[in-house]
């Protein structure tokens, strides 16, 4: 049997990490969540995810500075992240580039969409 | 120039409406937002330590409990949308607090879509830990609201339903959503 495709998602909102859950579940993903940075670096230190989908804005470490030390480590050197967020401005978009994002994508997210974006880039 | 001095004592106040399917705010304590609400949410959010506030405005024609629908995707994204555009002034989201007004049923025979709105609106707050103090929803009048957003004071007098724009809900921007792009 193939093995699910876990997603870890990183939202700081409750409401946005149930819209994600819901949508991905019902698309035949695992789902692992964290609250903000701080938390998803926690639980990467001994769980695996082969995607990650993070938001921007959150408390303790936001969205770039998870970026950044998941590709500083090891472990997760390769690991698709997918930026989820409100924002849409290029400045914001190259900054997310440099930390080593793999894409970017718009809220309100489209579940179709998002999956077609998971399966893409999983690997 | 001659300034009289009872204009230069009043404080000069400038209004922003807040229209439909937008979000406003602000960190200037004499910034008021003002919107008038007839089927239509405006949820109001402070955070009292930045002194930053803001307010948004929506309807959605079909907003329920359930995850998977649009307009509740929706309705989620506008109140996001308010919370990250105060951020960026310095409001932290742990402090925020927040007014709900409108959802006003107006036309009898309607569906009570604004009932179902100020409940989308009030299930986003509880399950993101922001406190409401005030609500004004619901009943059969339109209103007008008037927030000193950074200061977190609000008005919201109720004014003849006939008054209240027509209940025409928000449209979601189709084309743009979700847009992915790929590094």
């Amino acid at each position: 049997m193939e093995k699910t495709t876990k997603i870890l998602t990183v939202d700081d909102s409750r409401s946005m990490r149930a819209l994600l859950r819901v949508a991905l579940l019902e698309r035949g993903y695992d789902v692992a969540e964290a609250e903000d940075g701080v938390e998803a670096l926690e639980w990467l230190e001994t769980n695996s995810a082969d995607v990650i989908i993070t938001d921007i804005n959150m408390p303790r470490l936001d969205g770039f500075g998870l970026i950044e030390k998941v590709r500083s480590s090891s472990r997760h050197i390769d690991r698709p992240i997918l930026v989820l967020t409100t924002e849409s401005s290029d400045e914001k978009k190259k900054r997310a580039r440099d930390a080593g994002a793999t894409g970017w994508i718009v809220k309100p997210f489209d579940p179709e969409k998002l999956a077609a974006a998971v399966r893409r880039v999983a690997h | 120039m001659y300034m009289d001095p009872k204009l230069q004592a009043a404080p000069q106040r400038s209004r922003v409406t807040v229209m439909q399917g937008m979000v406003e705010t602000t960190d200037q304590s004499d910034v008021v937002l003002t919107t008038v609400l007839g089927s239509c949410i405006a949820a109001c959010l402070f955070d009292p330590i930045a002194r930053v506030g803001g307010m948004n405005h929506f309807l959605l024609a079909e907003p329920n409990s359930s995850q998977t629908n649009a307009d509740t995707h929706y309705g989620i994204y506008l109140m996001e949308l308010l919370i990250n555009e105060m951020l960026k002034q310095g409001a932290a989201k742990s402090r925020m607090k927040a007014h709900i007004y409108g959802g006003g049923n107006i036309h009898k025979n309607m569906q009570p879509i604004g009932q179902r709105n100020s409940e989308l609106a009030e299930r986003f707050l509880n399950t993101e830990n922001i406190i409401i103090t005030h609500r004004d929803v619901g009943g059969s009048n339109a209103r007008r609201v008037d927030f000193l957003a950074a200061l977190g004071k609000a008005r919201c007098r109720h004014v003849d339903g006939a008054a209240a724009p027509a209940a025409k809900p928000t449209p979601i921007p189709v084309k743009a959503v979700g847009d992915v792009e790929f590094f």
